[in-house]
């Protein structure tokens, strides 16, 4: 008889109905699943958080693409009003009151910082991102730019403003991030008066967007057109967003080798572990599958109802999943704007659509062949196929591991993966993607702390001293007498171990166009920390060091000798090494004797000082500033900068790692679930000949230990592989080259270690089902098949 | 229980699920040491369950369950596993021999887990192949031997640490009748030799040829005298 097209789904339901009764199949898919597709869409987020931040933020925000400062003495409120309408200007805000203040927290310098009074933070230029806290209200409010570097104030802390009467208290009420770093921090309009030291102009910004802007050119251009608009003098200064830009597109390009890294291992072990768990759902099912064909299930039903089976619980790990990525990411992208010094970033639309539905159309892909295989077999074949494995398969490993002294059950374990190569293998690869993602993650953590303690020498120069002391108001230096008196503290101090002065100015070479930053050492600088890529640390005088910049614009390589003229002398030096320094612009350290002119007291960038063992920095900062005084522009602090960038990277490849790990956690989970369910009869008759639930559990982990070892073998050599691309890679697009050290970050012991990585994998994924094995009732295991 | 009970349960109920029939209601028995009990009824009426319970494959609902001088109805799984290593043999309707051990590794298995030492344990396991006639196939898997060779094996294994009790369900169900009636013979050696054997069979001539006592159930109970289970 023909059935009516609408029962055509009835018997679908009917075979597919099972998925009730495999609840933690059903659970293992949408967790795989989830994970998956969290993770997709993290990547996917990343990426294209990576992909011209900048520039997207630039046009969300309507960066400005000149900040102008004014003297506002020179130009009235109508006369900066009436720029807006100039030709080429196609936005305007401003005029800003601004003020460039000292500012100290918790006792402790925090630095110069530019104040602008705004009234709100949006605006047809440069539109504000608040990403915390609310815009000042009123007086003694402050609004802080992100990027104000790390370990500083939170919500609620106090700075205090020195240089100016009264010392003001300014309360952080919220952060904001200006695209194009028109101020460190934003107070009210009326806040910047007594903001202003006495005898300083007032000063205001204007903010443009013109219609040509995209090179140095166009901008000084449109520069030069606001300043022929206002009275002579007016303009005392302009920043271009293309500074800007140079910098964050730095920044944002070194983050991409890694994200894309792990977005590849992500996607491998999707692909391995979703086609893993269809098939396997399938294979399990046969038998189902073959007794509703024998009551007459067509093939076309047979392929549908297995891949409804796997879809339902696959949707609702998609769906899951979006969301999961999507709150997961949250934080992440907060954290990546900061590093790439844009405003804020969102989980694109695309994002959340592709990756689930790639996901899904993945799950029912792996699903299609085994399902389309099951509904071309007869009755008797899919009941039949849908018994244990392939009879032969694994005896000699039983038969080997029965003669081993091992423990029976670890013996039985252990050949037990022999059984199902295909299977093995699939685990074998989950656990072994899983690995390498976590030693990756420990490698290109060791990798990125090397970089950035040889970057802000934070190990070796744990005390710095810095003209940002209370007694340094804008425009005024410090004394001679002030300045001797910082040698004197610090050799005063018994847990002083090295001291040195760093004076810094701009030199010419020959070959390079614009200035070279020279850094000259007042002693020996041997023990800085600063990471050597080629050659050595200079220690003759007529010896410098450069960083790739240099080599790069001058031609020269390690060995060769340059001319410098520092303004007051011509030397000829020869270039002794090549050190870590990303930084686009050429620098060179050398001596005072070396670089003579360089060293001037006007020049003295800082103090840098070494502590001896067991000297507290906190405690010899105060001490030192005891010494100096407190009217001293010179103040000892333990303040870094520039590693900010380094520790939201580290955040970044420990989430990418964790997730991994747990998506081949959930593999190995469902892997041994499988094998559990296949060998469930098994199960019953060890437990009826005498095996004890620990045995079980003994026996069960041990299925998965032999894949994980070989996995661990395979991790370990790939990640170091992994790490040492991806640290070049980071290190191309940061235009600089790299210490043999920062990629020699696995001792043999530490690499072994990690290695367990993959055992801890393999045994996390498998205690669970092996728990359920263990406390399985012999009866019930003995009459399930 | 008398002194010379090997299996004493008193006021056994199983139930599997809440509100069903019990599977198992209010039943006491016993059977004495050296005794083959048949435990005979119709499908449903609590024969497995009653070998599970005595075997510690299971827990009753109430009641108490007393083998070889102990309770094992309070037993954690650990403890259930150590006394069926120790204390019974199981024999089963289809061998459940483990297709991946050669015959020599199926046997030694239960020995192996209960911690024997391997010299011991080969050595047992080499007296009893001989003993049921297989040695020669010490080394062959299981598939490659017949029914009765199988059923062979399932015994050696359910001997190799030595029980007291041998439980047997439906041990000739699956052999044609000449293998079933060699196997008959096998366990009756067996008990000559002071073997306890509990025969679990819808096999009326099994029972009656080799067990000196027959238990009937019918729905979970004793039947009454003269009732044909």
């Amino acid at each position: 008889m023909s059935w009516p097209r609408r029962n055509w789904l009835g018997p679908v339901r009917t075979a597919s109905g099972g998925m009730r009764r495999h609840k933690v199949q059903a659970i293992a898919i949408g967790l795989v699943v989830l994970v998956s597709t969290a993770s997709a869409t993290l990547g996917f987020a990343l990426l294209a958080a990576s992909n011209a931040p900048f520039t997207r933020a630039f046009g969300t925000q309507n960066g400005a693409h000149v900040t102008v400062t004014v003297n506002a003495a020179r130009a009235s409120t109508a006369d900066l009003a009436a720029t807006s309408h100039l030709a080429g200007v196609t936005a305007a805000a401003g005029p800003f009151s601004e003020s460039v203040v000292q500012t100290q927290f918790q006792g402790q310098p925090f630095g110069q910082m530019a104040l602008a009074g705004r009234a709100s933070a949006g605006g047809p230029v440069d539109d504000v991102v608040l990403n915390a806290g609310h815009w000042p209200d009123g007086p003694g409010q402050v609004v802080l730019d992100d990027s104000a570097g790390g370990g500083g104030p939170a919500l609620g802390s106090t700075l205090t403003v020195t240089g100016v009467p009264g010392t003001p208290a300014l309360v952080v009420v919220g952060f904001g991030n200006s695209v194009t770093n028109t101020a460190d921090g934003w107070v009210s309009p009326g806040e910047i008066a007594r903001l202003r030291a006495p005898g300083v102009p007032q000063s205001t910004q204007m903010l443009y967007r013109f219609t040509h802007a995209a090179s140095y050119g166009e901008v000084r251009a449109d520069v030069a057109e606001v300043g022929r608009a206002l009275p002579a003098g007016a303009v005392t200064g302009a920043a271009s967003w293309l500074a800007v830009q140079n910098q964050a597109t730095g920044n944002g390009a070194i983050m991409e080798p890694f994200v894309v890294a792990f977005a590849l291992i992500g996607l491998a072990m999707a692909v391995l572990i979703v086609g893993n768990v269809v098939s396997g759902a399938v294979v399990a099912g046969y038998q189902r599958i073959g007794v509703l064909k024998s009551i007459g299930l067509t093939p076309a039903q047979v392929v549908v109802a297995y891949l409804s089976r796997v879809g339902w619980p696959a949707l609702a790990g998609c769906l899951a999943g979006v969301v999961a990525g999507n709150v997961l990411a949250a934080p992440v992208l907060h954290n990546s704007a900061g590093a790439y010094g844009v405003g804020s970033q969102q989980v694109p639309w695309w994002a959340s659509v592709v990756a689930p539905a790639g996901m899904f159309a993945l799950v029912l892909l792996a699903g299609f062949g085994p399902a389309l295989r099951a509904g071309r077999l007869s009755a008797a074949e899919a009941i039949a196929a849908g018994r244990a494995p392939r009879a032969g398969r694994g005896y000699a490993a039983h038969r080997l591991a029965a003669r081993l002294r091992l423990p029976r059950p670890a013996g039985l374990g252990l050949a037990a993966p022999f059984a199902r190569p295909a299977r093995t293998a699939v685990t074998l690869a989950a656990i072994a993607f899983g690995a390498t993602a976590v030693i990756f993650a420990f490698g290109l953590s060791s990798s990125l702390s090397r970089a950035a303690a040889s970057q802000t020498h934070s190990a070796t120069i744990p005390v710095r001293v810095e003209p940002f002391g209370p007694g340094g108001g804008p425009g005024q230096m410090p004394t001679a007498a002030q300045d001797a008196a910082v040698p004197a503290a610090l050799r005063a101090q018994p847990g002083t171990l090295h001291e040195v002065t760093l004076y810094g100015n701009g030199v010419k070479v020959p070959g390079i166009a614009g200035t070279v930053n020279a850094a000259a050492f007042g002693g020996d600088a041997s023990w800085t920390g600063y990471g050597i890529i080629a050659g050595r640390w200079y220690d003759a005088p007529g010896e410098v060091d450069v960083n790739n910049a240099f080599l790069d614009q001058s031609g020269l390589a390690v060995g060769d000798t340059a001319t410098v003229n520092t303004g007051t002398a011509q030397v000829a030096v020869r270039v002794a090494g090549e050190v870590f320094d990303p930084d686009s612009r050429a620098r060179m350290y050398g001596s005072t004797q070396t670089l003579p002119g360089v060293a001037s007291p006007a020049n003295v960038v800082e103090y840098d000082v070494a502590l001896r063992p067991g000297v507290s920095a906190g405690a010899y900062v105060q001490a030192v500033n005891r010494a100096l005084g407190g009217q001293n522009p010179w103040q000892a602090t333990t303040r870094q900068d520039g590693g900010k960038f380094y520790t939201i990277a580290s955040g970044l490849v420990s989430l990418l790692a964790l997730m991994v790990a747990v998506a081949a956690g959930l593999g190995v989970l469902n892997t041994v679930l499988m094998t559990t369910r296949d060998r469930v009869h098994d199960l019953g008759v060890f437990k009826a000949l005498g095996m004890r639930p620990g045995q079980v559990l003994t026996m069960v982990v041990c299925w998965v230990a032999g894949p994980a070892v070989v996995a661990a073998a395979v991790a370990a050599p790939a990640a170091v592989a992994l790490n040492t691309a991806t640290v070049r890679a980071m290190a191309g697009t940061a235009h600089t080259g790299i210490p043999a050290s920062f990629t020699q970050v696995f001792p043999p012991s530490r690499l072994a270690l990690l290695s367990l990585a993959a055992v801890a994998i393999a045994v996390a994924g498998a205690l669970l089902p092996a728990g359920w094995a263990a406390r399985a009732r012999p009866a019930v295991a003995l009459h399930s098949e | 229980m008398g002194q010379d009970d090997l299996i004493r349960l008193d006021n056994v109920t199983k139930t599997y699920q809440a509100g069903a029939p019990p599977a198992l209601a209010d039943l006491s028995m016993d059977v004495t040491a050296g005794e083959v009990a048949a435990v005979m009824g119709p499908s449903g009426s609590g024969k497995s369950t009653l070998l599970n319970l005595i075997a510690g494959l299971d827990r009753p609902t109430a009641g108490t369950v007393t083998v070889a001088g102990r309770r094992i109805d309070n037993l954690s799984e650990s403890g259930l596993a150590r006394f069926r290593a120790r204390h019974v043999g199981i024999i089963f309707q289809f061998f459940n021999l483990l297709d991946d051990l050669t015959v020599e590794d199926n046997v030694l298995l239960p020995a192996q887990l209960a911690g024997a030492s391997r010299r011991a344990a080969r050595a047992q396991a080499g007296g009893l192949l001989e003993r049921m006639g297989i040695e020669r196939h010490r080394d062959d898997y299981p598939a490659r031997l017949s029914g009765g060779q199988r059923q062979r094996v399932a015994i050696a294994r359910a001997l190799v640490n030595a029980p007291e009790l041998l439980l047997a369900d439906e041990p000739t169900g699956a052999l044609d009748t000449a293998t079933g009636l060699q196997i008959g013979r096998l366990l009756q050696q067996l008990n000559a030799g002071g073997q306890t054997l509990v025969l679990v069979t819808h096999d009326p001539a099994l029972a009656d040829r080799y067990a000196a006592r027959t238990i009937r159930l019918l729905d979970g109970r004793l039947a009454p005298a003269g009732v044909a289970a």
